[in-house]
């Protein structure tokens, strides 16, 4: 019965892998579909990129409401109620006061102080578990600063990696672009610029999750402390990382952990996170650390054949774990 | 069982979602192989456009992009100051000498010929200007020609204003009949490629005794980047003399610690060009000089100055070609002498 399972479910997932994956090889018509969409996407998008004044230099941002809510990364804020220069595409210069942040993953929010103004601004992807890499996206800012003539600056590339926190592009980035907006094709923000290793393709950009995550504590002005880059909500099973796995099945489950109170068992099979088919033990593991500890997540696993639902509150990663 | 086929069915339509992707390989990404394959047709027709600009040690300092099948070719003119002592790497095992027949301060560009070559493909430049666009796609052949790098115009066309030159170095203050003292050196600046230490004492340059940093300045300020001079100091009590290549200042000021990791180097000239257009294709500086196009294979422009790490600049092409058109013509066609009249 099991057998028949799993190798139905294998060859779906080989075929329809085989649709929705790009091709192997790009072709010329797909780069001018990319210029098209990009420069279709570009006169609306590029009005919400600001640039921020900072003690020692300037940043990026973009608004994202038109109350003119900006979403920048923390360490162009700094910290919460502090009032700073933002410049506009026209270089007309208005006031913002920072907001809240989280340090650890590099995000925070400002408002900007005239919230009679209809801002300019963009919408933000909600669907952060979405991204793949290998995916198209775009980036803008203001590297080394505001310059009028030159206008914001665009780069364009694909998403190299994913983690729980962050995403990697080609998208080439410098100093200037910090808190500027990563878009994904339809124009929606999906990063947050935040920093760059020496290589050319390690550009790095705080994801969505960290924002959505903590977004009523970041709008009344609290820093996140809790939260480290690559922790996240625990749960407390253990998966083997074999990646030619065809399900995702619990080898352990740690004593008193989340799982063990809520029922979960050694041999379970997980099939779902809060609704979302789990495909791979990556993807459930991001899936698990982009949710706060404390959140109710319900799972849905296979046993002996059966379906059952378990309502799990995450916790945080035992400490002695968490080296 | 019921189960079972709406579980299948659920996720056959959300496996897109399915976070299962690795991360990208480097042939998967940008300006990897694999992407690289949609302009595979158009490679083939631009990288022979080009051949590295090599000096007497073999290093590539620029590349030439050949504008008529004789071996003329257009190279950037403050990366090859001794063009007559450099080579031109025809084939990985062929170099041919050069003679240079036009060097344009204001383009940055400088005209030459490989010497007793003939036969050679030709950039195609049209007489009208192409239009460009925010965000549109581009290509230059890298490496002398071994391959091609994608990338999207970054920024509006403008003018890119002059800031004067720089040797990357913050002196003493203090006014010192003896010399002026270097303070701090700037990384990857001309001073410290000329092996210039802190606490070297700067005694002339070109000839003009130093005496304060004013002095420094104001000589310095009167000469282009690009421009070589020759600095006497001395270093524990030695006096040593050394050559240096002065940059473009705004550029040294920018990247004084070196912190935009620009990756393959920046250009010694940044500056005070007419037009640019500005694009983000990976490029280095020695890449520069080489031809810039549109995936149709048109010509744009002559990538002329690698500025930082997301940054590159082109001439446009009517910026520049006017200025050389004639010299090739009159190169072609030496005014012959007259003939002797007949009666």
């Amino acid at each position: 019965m099991r057998f028949f399972f799993v190798s139905i479910l294998f060859c779906l997932c080989w075929q329809v892998q085989a649709l929705e994956n790009p091709p192997a090889k790009t072709t010329l018509a797909d780069l001018f579909k990319i210029q098209h969409t990009v420069q279709t996407q570009l006169p609306h998008v590029q009005a919400a990129v600001v640039a921020i004044q900072t003690n020692d230099g300037t940043a990026s941002g973009v608004i994202i409401t038109g109350d003119g809510l900006i979403l920048t990364a923390a360490h162009v804020a700094e910290k919460p109620g502090r009032q700073m220069r933002v410049i506009l595409q026209d270089g007309k210069r208005v006031i913002a006061t920072t907001l809240g942040l989280d340090q650890s993953a590099d995000a925070a929010l400002m408002q900007l102080n005239d919230n009679e103004v209809k801002w300019p601004c963009v919408k933000v992807s909600r669907q952060v578990l979405k991204i793949q890499a290998g995916q198209w996206c775009f980036a803008l800012g203001h590297p080394g600063g505001f310059d009028k003539e030159r206008g914001v600056v665009l780069r364009v590339g694909k998403v190299v990696k994913k983690t729980a926190n962050s995403l990697q592009t080609d998208c080439v980035l410098m100093g200037g672009d910090s808190g500027g907006p990563l878009f994904n094709l339809d124009g929606e923000v999906i990063g947050i610029h935040s920093q760059i290793w020496e290589e050319r393709d390690q550009n790095m950009h705080v994801s969505m999750a960290p924002f959505f995550r903590s977004w009523d504590d970041l709008k009344s002005s609290q820093i996140i402390h809790v939260w480290g880059t690559g922790s996240g909500g625990y749960l407390g099973v253990e998966i083997d990382a074999d990646t030619n796995a065809e399900v995702i099945k619990v080898n352990r489950v740690a004593k008193d952990s989340p799982a063990e109170l809520a029922g979960i068992q050694p041999e379970d099979i997980i099939l779902r996170l809060d609704g979302e088919p789990m495909q791979s033990e990556s993807q459930f593991l991001n899936a698990v650390r982009a949710r706060a500890a404390d959140t109710e997540i319900q799972i849905q696993v296979q046993r002996s054949g059966n379906l059952s639902d378990f309502k799990v509150r995450l916790g945080s990663l035992p400490k002695e774990d968490a080296a | 069982m019921n189960w079972r086929i709406t579980f299948l069915m659920c996720s056959t339509l959300s496996l897109a979602q399915a976070d299962s992707r690795a991360p990208l390989s480097a042939s998967e990404r940008t300006n990897g192989a694999q992407t690289l394959t949609a302009v595979a047709a158009l490679e083939k027709r631009i990288q022979i456009m080009t051949a590295p600009v090599i000096d007497a040690d073999g290093h590539t300092l620029s590349t030439a992009s050949w504008v008529g099948s004789e071996g003329y070719f257009l190279t950037k003119a403050s990366d090859t100051p001794k063009l007559e002592r450099c080579k031109v790497l025809i084939s990985p095992s062929v170099t041919v000498a050069i003679r240079e027949i036009h060097r344009s301060a204001i383009h940055d560009l400088v005209l030459a010929q490989a010497v007793g070559v003939s036969g050679l493909p030709a950039l195609t430049f049209e007489s009208k200007a192409r239009s460009t666009r925010y965000g549109q796609w581009l290509a230059a052949p890298v490496k002398g020609g071994k391959t091609v790098r994608i990338g999207v115009i970054s920024a509006q066309r403008r003018k890119i204003p002059g800031g004067g030159a720089a040797m990357g170095v913050r002196m003493d203050e203090k006014t010192n009949s003896k010399g002026v003292r270097i303070a701090g050196i700037a990384e990857d600046s001309p001073a410290a490629a000329a092996g210039l230490l802190e606490d070297d004492v700067l005694l002339s340059l070109d000839g003009h005794t130093l005496n304060s940093y004013q002095k420094v300045h104001e000589l310095v300020r009167d000469r282009q980047p690009g421009e070589q001079i020759e600095i006497v100091y001395r270093r524990s009590g030695k006096v040593a003399h050394v050559q240096l290549r002065l940059a473009s200042r705004s550029k040294i000021l920018q990247n004084w610690e070196g912190e935009d990791f620009a990756n393959g180097g920046i250009s010694i000239r940044t500056d005070n060009f007419a037009q640019v257009i500005q694009h983000d294709l990976p490029l280095a500086a020695q890449d520069m000089g080489s031809p810039l196009f549109d995936l149709e294979g048109h010509l744009l422009g002559i990538n002329i100055a690698r500025v930082d790490r997301i940054t590159t600049f082109a001439l446009p092409t009517e910026i520049f070609w006017p200025t050389f058109v004639p010299y090739i013509e009159a190169d072609r066609h030496p005014p012959k002498a007259l003939k002797a009249k007949i009666f």
